[in-house]
């Protein structure tokens, strides 16, 4: 073991290399490897915040959602309530509208079963005056027959 | 078995893979002949360690620059991949060392420092007479020596003390300039001599804070060496059975070499990873400011 010149000249070769190293390999590398940290930092912070704001455009969609549901159900629950409003309004008319035919129906039947009784009074009397006409084989005036028409017409 | 013959010992096999090839400046001049190291002096140069280190810290280099042919902030694929988990696992160590003083130099040391040392280390791994007997084979076929034998190569950089000590000394001397700049020369001053027994017994203190500083560089860098330099030895051990004409003590070796190795890799994993992480804690101890 004997120390010589050497030494010294390990020490030149380390100097040399350590500031090789400090210049040229080291700075490179570092920023390369901060860059990326950087990167890949700002890639996780995009990330959280797409996070964010899909969680936001959920919360919004919710909410509209919500809203148009409500709204659905409001229209709906009106569009219900005109329709039976309708149907009960056609339901009335329809009622009043039968009740009107009905009655009106009645008096035409009552008139028709008036005048029909009105003209079968007629030719019952008008029959029973021919008839007894026959029968008596007498000829009854004009104005007796008239007379007799009228009093069978007004008993019948 | 004598050498004169050729032959090595089995101290001769040991010593030889521990000897580094050494250039160096002589009375005559520059040389890399391995009869002259004695007279070199300090200024040698074991051209084997320093080679592998900067080899190595080329490779570094090369796989976390040029391995990444384009950077892209996509998923990263292939060695991008490999190269940011580097990062991101130094820089999270640096940051829960580093709480409150902030330093933009600490981080690519640390991972220099990983890499490169765990680089050196696994030299460790590769069969301690691979690379030796090349190198000999080639200095032997170029002329640079007589017989292979003769050319020196040692391998594992962090097994030689002057690398695992010259990269605690560049970082004995960051501690420093790191103390003075942020507590300025007063405060650092202070700090050696006024600690833990008060300004009356301003020697005392000094001698111990002053103890305490010289001894993170020294275990910072001999921790390394040991632990390398014990590894390594026990492969070249076992490495020397194989030597032997015996089968059966081959075989053995080479299951215990399998073994070694094995139990090496968390070695050597660990001590790279060790010197990053005191490296990180001395510097971290140097920015803090708050009084004891």
């Amino acid at each position: 073991m004997n120390i010589n010149a050497t030494l010294l000249g390990q020490t030149l070769a380390f100097v040399i290399f350590v500031a090789i190293c400090w210049k040229y390999v080291w700075p490179p590398i570092i920023a390369i490897m901060e860059e990326r940290e950087k990167r890949i930092a700002d890639g996780l912070e995009a990330a959280k915040k797409a996070d964010d704001s899909l969680e936001e455009a959920q919360l919004a969609f919710d909410q509209e959602m919500n809203k148009a549901k409500a709204e659905a159900a409001e229209i709906l629950e009106k569009a219900n309530s005109r329709a039976s409003q309708i149907v009960n309004d056609a339901t009335e008319k329809a009622e009043v509208e039968a009740e009107k035919i009905l009655s009106s129906a009645s008096k035409t039947i009552e008139n028709d079963v008036n005048k029909a009784k009105e003209e079968l009074r007629q030719k019952m009397s008008e029959l029973i005056i021919d008839t007894s006409e026959k029968i008596l084989g007498d000829e009854i005036s004009p104005e007796k027959h008239q007379e007799l028409l009228k009093k069978a017409a007004a008993e019948l | 078995m004598a050498s004169a013959s050729g032959e090595q010992t089995s101290a001769e096999y040991i010593q030889h893979h521990l000897t580094n090839l050494v250039c160096g400046k002589t009375p005559d001049g520059w040389t890399c002949d391995h009869n002259a190291v004695d007279q070199m002096g300090f200024w040698a140069f074991h051209v084997d360690s320093l080679g592998w280190s900067i080899f190595l810290g080329l490779v570094f280099v090369g796989l976390f620059r040029l391995g990444v042919p384009k950077l892209s902030t996509e998923a990263p694929s292939g060695i991008q991949n490999f190269v940011e988990m580097c990062i991101e696992f130094v820089n999270d160590n640096v940051q829960s060392i580093f709480t409150s003083a902030k330093n933009n130099l600490i981080g690519p040391m640390a991972l220099t420092v990983l890499v490169w040392v765990f680089l050196m280390n696994l030299m460790d791994l590769v069969p301690v007479d691979y690379l030796p007997t090349l190198a000999g084979q080639v200095a032997e076929a170029t002329g640079m020596v007589e017989n292979s034998k003769d050319a020196y190569f040692k391998v594992v950089p962090t097994t030689d003390p002057n690398i695992t000590l010259g990269m605690a000394l560049a970082v004995f001397v960051l501690i420093i300039f790191y103390s003075i700049k942020i507590k300025g020369l007063k405060g650092f001053l202070a700090e050696l001599t006024l600690h833990p027994f008060g300004k009356w017994m301003m020697p005392v203190n000094l001698v111990l804070e002053g103890v305490n500083l010289i001894a993170k560089p020294i275990s910072l860098g001999l921790r390394l060496f040991g632990n390398l330099y014990a590894g390594e030895m026990i492969f070249i051990l076992i490495a020397l059975m194989l030597t032997f004409s015996s089968i059966s003590i081959g075989l053995l070796g080479v299951g215990l070499h399998l073994i070694w190795a094995l139990f090496h890799i968390l070695i050597l994993a660990l001590q790279a990873f060790i010197f990053m992480v005191l490296t990180i804690v001395y510097l971290a101890m140097a920015h803090e400011t708050e009084d004891h």
